[in-house]
């Protein structure tokens, strides 16, 4: 049986407040008030994508323990309708809230703003506060900031591809070349006057302010040498993307970090490596559930949203793998799980939602307001 | 005799290279800067004569491939191995082979499968990387390129096939597989979106032969677009940007297992200007590449000059030079400090 809608009224309130006064100068402001309240100050938003059917999720008992758990104790969308646009576009219509078709093998950013552009610009947050741990490779760094004008670059999050960046062979590189020198403070002083000398602004997008820059080029010679890089199976890839996510959360505290997975896709050509692949990220994802619960500052204030971007056909194809294409409801509507210090416990809801609404709705619990998505917020997600 | 040739007045030739045009052309046909003999080689010798060499060179195609593979993102793991694959540069050099071979011999690798995997996946990427439909707009042409994916025969952009590689045969013959290579290939060279009467001529002689596609790209290189494209900056990418500091700081291009990692680390990062600085300072502090000893340098302005022409490819301004001249001569200035302030500055980064 369906719990008590709270959060309809209180959206029903902000929506007639909304409303009242949509005339008035900073309609954001309004739409914020009743946020401020609220204990989340942290989001985890993990794009369990790849293509995940709720048939090996929460349709087979004990594949998912973790996510089973989260559901328990927060609130689970058993219909969250997606759109078959690629992995590509489709985990991109996540983070934009705008369903829009993207080419699977498409290089290039996208036209519209991101959550990551809507937080770090409401918020005034800097790039150490939005961070994105991906396991896909190039492909997933343009999740990072869309074309925009009024967006972009500068509000952008920063990417951190795990097994891109921390595998033994990089290390190796590294390694071999031996460590630079460390810069007197003099030295620093004059490289940083003849750098400022030089007249020409170059093209490079500016995501990172000098400060920033240099946290992010500290944590990434830590992280190389802290285990991640040695990390091996079925899921690498994956789980070097959940234990980044897991690092990140604990040394910089980010208001968001947004997780991609990918390696489900395996199962085009392997179906019990794909049911493998879940397994493991389920567990993975168990850790890094754990690991904030056990920080006494992330516990009570940070929110999981886990959502695959579409799940896969029906049918076995004739390799006894699975594709993703035949317009069936396990292909087109999947599971998402919402757990947070500010969501009901134990909720289902069985009406019919939309994967992008998972946007706005990060965007509002974190005091934000995605201005250019055409989703809607999750109904019945607050206590 | 000798001496009577120096005396005469030589014609500046048409198009003559300057530091600039030739690190962004060396840039654009080989993947990579000048090294250091062909700098002194070809400056202020005729464009023309540059292009030709190069498109002759299975080198400029070794970098065209590699950015084709890029393009279809056969990277990593699912860079193509085979011999078929590996032959394209020799061949395409040599005029043995078209593009449009070339191309489909890529798609015919069992990378382009293992990365594409399944019917609709694979009839999508094709549909989209080779004919640059949308195939949510062209939903019929998905299924009918499915069924033919499966064994059953159709009617796949106006051509009968009933084969996975009947689809790509039909794919690289269309019409639109001429325009979308004409048009990305523009783009990239040019940076520029192509007219589109100039577009429906390069198309129509591609269409007719694609051994046309050498001359369509030597006119590119040589017309007044190519100047504007030399005078507007744009980030490189890290692949590029990898090939540059190796021959610039190494005299050497990077292995390809050395490219390929750096490029994966670097591509792993929506902001890699702080992974680009960590790495050019490994470098330059690793005692590998040939700087003076500070003492070696009495005169600094001709040094750090020629740091600005090969790094940068142009001179330095006078406040520039002035500044970093100043700079210099506190002892606590090392030359490595030069080079690193160069090539951390955000102008290093773009080309």
């Amino acid at each position: 049986m369906n719990q008590p809608n709270a959060f309809d009224r209180r959206e029903f309130l902000i929506g007639t407040a909304a409303g009242s006064l949509a005339l008035a100068s900073d309609a954001r402001a309004t739409l914020r008030v009743p946020f401020q309240a609220r204990r989340t100050q942290h989001v985890v938003l993990v794009a369990f994508a790849g293509g995940v059917r709720t048939r090996e999720t929460f349709g087979a008992a004990g594949n998912v323990p973790t996510l089973e758990a989260m559901a328990k104790e927060g609130v689970l969308y058993k219909r969250a309708k997606s759109s078959n646009l690629g992995h590509f576009g489709a985990a991109l219509s996540i983070f934009t809230g705008v369903s829009e078709a993207r080419g699977i093998r498409e290089n290039a950013r996208g036209e519209d703003p991101t959550l990551f552009e809507y937080l770090r610009r409401d918020l005034a947050l800097p790039a150490s506060q939005v961070w994105i741990s991906t396991s896909g490779g190039a492909q997933q760094t343009n999740y990072s900031y869309g074309l925009h004008p009024d967006y972009g670059a500068r509000f952008g999050a920063n990417t951190v591809d795990g097994d891109g960046l921390f595998n033994a062979e990089f290390k190796s590189i590294l390694d071999a070349w031996g460590k630079p020198k460390a810069l007197s403070n003099k030295e620093q002083e004059l490289l940083a006057k003849l750098r400022a000398a030089i007249e020409s602004r170059g093209a490079a997008a500016s995501l990172n302010s000098p400060e920033s820059a240099a946290q992010v080029e500290k944590y990434i010679l830590e992280e190389l040498t802290s285990g991640t890089a040695d990390i091996r199976g079925a899921n690498a890839a994956d789980a070097k993307a959940l234990r980044v996510a897991r690092n990140l959360l604990v040394v910089f505290k980010p208001k968001l970090v947004a997780v991609v997975l990918q390696q489900a896709d395996i199962a085009h050509g392997s179906y019990n490596g794909y049911v493998e692949v879940i397994r493991q990220n389920d567990a993975a994802l168990g850790e890094l559930w754990k690991a904030v619960k056990g920080d006494a500052e992330l516990r009570d204030s940070t929110a999981f949203v886990v959502v695959p971007e579409f799940g896969r056909d029906a049918d076995l194809n004739s390799r006894r793998g699975l594709d993703h294409g035949d317009g069936s409801n396990d292909l087109e509507y999947v599971t998402a799980t919402c757990w947070g210090p500010d969501f009901a416990r134990g909720r289902i809801v069985e009406d019919d939602v939309q994967v992008v609404d998972v946007c706005p709705t990060v965007c509002e619990l974190l005091g934000a307001r995605a201005a250019k998505s055409r989703a809607k917020r999750l109904p019945r997600l607050l206590a | 005799m000798a001496r009577a040739q120096d005396d005469v007045t030589q014609a500046q030739p048409a198009r003559a290279l300057d530091a600039a045009s030739l690190r962004a052309a060396t840039l654009d046909l080989y993947g990579r800067p000048p090294f250091e003999s062909e700098r002194l080689r070809w400056t202020g010798v005729a464009r023309h004569e540059f292009v030709d060499q190069a498109l002759g060179s299975p080198e400029c195609w070794r970098h065209w491939l590699e950015e084709q593979l890029f393009y279809f993102l056969l990277i990593d793991n699912f860079r193509p191995e085979s011999s078929r694959v590996e032959a394209l540069p020799e061949l395409l050099a040599q005029g043995k082979l078209d593009v449009r071979d070339a191309i489909h011999r890529i798609a015919l690798s069992p990378s382009f499968d293992q990365r594409n995997p399944g019917a609709d996946t694979f009839v999508t990427v094709v549909m989209e990387q080779l004919n640059g439909l949308r195939v949510q707009k062209n939903p019929r042409e998905l299924e009918v390129g499915k069924a033919i994916y499966d064994g059953r025969a159709g009617t796949f952009l106006g051509r009968t096939g009933s084969s996975q590689s009947d689809i790509l045969s039909i794919a690289v013959a269309d019409r639109s597989f001429a325009e979308t290579l004409i048009e990305r290939e523009y783009r990239r060279i040019l940076r520029a979106e192509p007219e589109r009467k100039a577009l429906a001529d390069w198309v129509r002689r591609l269409q007719r032969d694609a051994f046309e596609f050498r001359g369509i790209v030597r006119e590119w290189l040589l017309a007044p677009a190519w100047d504007a494209r030399v005078a507007s900056k744009r980030e490189a990418p890290n692949r590029l940007w990898v090939r540059a500091l190796y021959v610039d700081l190494l005299g050497r291009l990077p292995s390809d297992e050395e490219a390929r990692r750096l490029r994966s680390a670097l591509d792993g990062l929506s902001d890699a200007a702080p992974l680009r600085s960590v790495f050019a300072r490994v470098l330059i502090d690793s005692g590998q590449v040939a700087l003076p000893e500070r003492d070696a340098i009495p005169e600094p302005s001709g040094w750090i000059a020629e740091r600005f022409r090969s790094l940068l490819g142009r001179e330095p301004s006078a406040r520039e030079l002035e500044s970093f001249v100043s700079t210099f001569r506190d002892a606590e200035c090392r030359p490595q400090t030069v080079l690193y302030a160069i090539v951390t500055h955000p102008e290093y980064q773009s080309y």
